[in-house]
């Protein structure tokens, strides 16, 4: 006698499996159609909403890699005590780095950001003793998380005029993420459950289709999980089918948003993730999603219709 | 072998189809169960291949407990029992051959041993020329012939038969139990309930009569007599 718990399963039966669960799918083409488009109406949803999480957790460490404190010093510093003060704000532990730039690198900077129209604009304040921005000393802190209070400590530097930070970009970016999430989760949640009963339903009426020889199977002795598996297979399947289209829509959708917002350089704080990471991520997310959502949808069924 | 201790089948809507059965059937026996409709005999066959439950008392199928045995270990106690049904339980859709084969597969038998072993216990119920034929292409008695095949391809200790001839004129009936007698010969236990008195009376085996819930008579060689 074969041990019930043989982990297994032989390549005959397993092949076997599949072909009654393709059965399955054939045989209910309409509910399995329906319950395939929902899963996909439900992870195209999903899809959107990673696309759109991705994103900001990119550019949320974007961001945090650019916070940096600015702290302008005192016009009549010399450049010995200039240099004297950044050697006193880079001994500071909570420092991760910190540099010197002076006003002129500062006006430069400024022009490039404003591209051409820079030289335009600035013109008037080139030469010197007209650069009327101050000597800057950039400071990055270890932890973004504790920019505020090494800000307060880099502005009680004697020298240091002013420390200011892009204060709460981040923090702001996160929060309205966490919110859209909070939004997006229930909703597609809902979805969820609703495209899993749809697939148990579906998985119902195989059972139903399927009741004599399930009723034989058992009779004979067949094990549980023999006549369970091709359920759960089924399911699996319906998801793993209602995943490709969703997937393929909403990588197309991204990847046109991607190019039409020049190539990611919309503005230099709003960088999109590039295409390839993103749809690795994406793809393999809504293919679990969609295999979790047609495994549950069989669950339902089988524990509510299959007697074995 | 077979064995009930006072046992009881209560059905949830109060009837009480087993009243205190007590009963032991050994290896290699052929056991008629007779009685008039509604005494209990369908419960007494289902509580044997587990299909119910005893309400109360003990069942036991090989030495195993049906009542406490795990669920995942239910299939291996029906592995040993062969069942057959009066309206046949065929699959439409499959020929002999595959519905027999069906048995084999669904408890996961290699794939080349399945062929040999069809073809073997359809060639024992005489159907090897019929076996490419679809149940509805099939007679009553060739189609209960094949349900005959199903039940024993696994080779079970037992062959459960529950009203075999129910459905079947004399001629097929007869040559049912024919087979069933031959099935018996090599060291099958067969328990069949029936209604068919010259049967019972033809071929002369254990008869247990059961009425109201409980056996009236236990009697080797008996008679087919109840009150009807």
């Amino acid at each position: 006698m074969k041990s019930e718990v043989s982990t297994v399963m032989k390549i005959e039966t397993l092949s076997r499996h599949f072909r009654e669960a393709y059965r399955g799918v054939r045989r209910n083409a309409w509910m399995s159609f329906a319950a395939i488009s929902a899963v996909a109406v439900t992870l195209f949803i999903f899809g959107i909403f990673l696309i759109f999480a991705f994103n900001v957790r990119y550019m949320a460490a974007e961001l945090d890699k650019q916070v940096a404190i600015r702290a302008s010093l005192a016009e009549q510093l010399t450049d010995d005590q200039q240099l004297q003060v950044l050697k006193q704000i880079q001994s500071m532990p909570e420092v991760k780095n910190a540099e010197l730039v002076p006003k002129e690198e500062g006006l430069r900077q400024l022009k490039a950001q404003w591209g051409d129209e820079g030289t335009e604009i600035f013109k008037g304040y080139e030469g010197e003793g007209k650069n009327p921005l101050p000597d800057l000393i950039t400071v990055e802190p270890k932890d973004p998380q504790n920019i505020k209070a090494v800000s307060e400590r880099v502005k009680s530097v004697e020298g240091v005029n002013d420390a200011v930070f892009g204060d709460g970009v981040t923090d702001r970016l996160l929060n309205l993420s966490s919110w859209v999430r909070n939004i997006v989760l229930i909703f597609g949640l809902g979805l969820a459950i609703l495209a899993a009963f749809l697939i148990s339903n579906t998985i119902k009426l195989t059972i139903i289709a399927r009741r004599r020889e399930i009723e034989i199977q058992r009779l004979v002795g067949a094990s549980n999980w023999f006549i369970r598996w091709p359920f759960f297979i089924e399911g699996a399947f319906i998801g793993l089918v209602g995943a490709i289209f969703p997937t393929i829509i909403v990588l197309s959708l991204y990847q046109v948003g991607y190019s039409i917002l020049g190539a990611g350089e919309v503005a230099s704080i709003l960088k999109l993730m590039p295409i390839l990471s993103l749809g690795i991520y994406v793809t393999l997310c809504i293919f679990a999603l969609g295999i979790a959502i047609g495994t549950l949808g069989s669950i339902i069924s089988v524990r509510r219709f299959l007697k074995v | 072998m077979i064995e009930m201790h006072d046992v009881w089948k209560v059905y949830p809507n109060g009837v009480e189809a087993l009243r205190g059965i007590d009963v032991r059937i050994d290896q290699g026996e052929f056991v008629y169960i007779v009685g008039p409709s509604g005494a209990g005999k369908s419960s007494f066959i289902k509580l044997m291949y587990r299909e119910e439950k005893p309400t109360h008392g003990v069942v036991l199928i090989n030495g195993v407990n049906v009542k406490r045995v795990r669920d995942w270990k239910i299939p291996h106690v029906r592995r040993k029992i062969g069942v057959v049904f009066q309206d046949f339980k065929l699959l439409p859709h499959m020929t002999a051959f595959e519905n027999v084969a069906f048995a084999m597969e669904a408890i996961e038998s290699p794939r080349r041993k399945i062929k040999p072993r069809v073809q073997e216990v359809l060639e024992l119920v005489g159907l090897v020329d019929r076996m490419h034929a679809l149940p509805s292409q099939l007679s009553g008695g060739e189609q209960q012939r094949v349900a005959i095949a199903r039940a024993i391809v696994n080779n079970p200790s037992f062959v459960i038969a529950d009203e075999p001839t129910g459905n079947l004129d004399p001629e097929n009936s007869w040559d049912i139990m024919y087979l069933l007698e031959e099935i018996n010969r090599r060291g099958t236990t067969i328990v069949m309930a029936t209604h068919n008195k010259e049967i019972v009376n033809t071929l002369r085996q254990r008869v247990i009569a059961i009425e109201q819930g409980v056996i009236v008579r236990d009697e080797i060689g008996g008679e087919y007599g109840y009150e009807d």
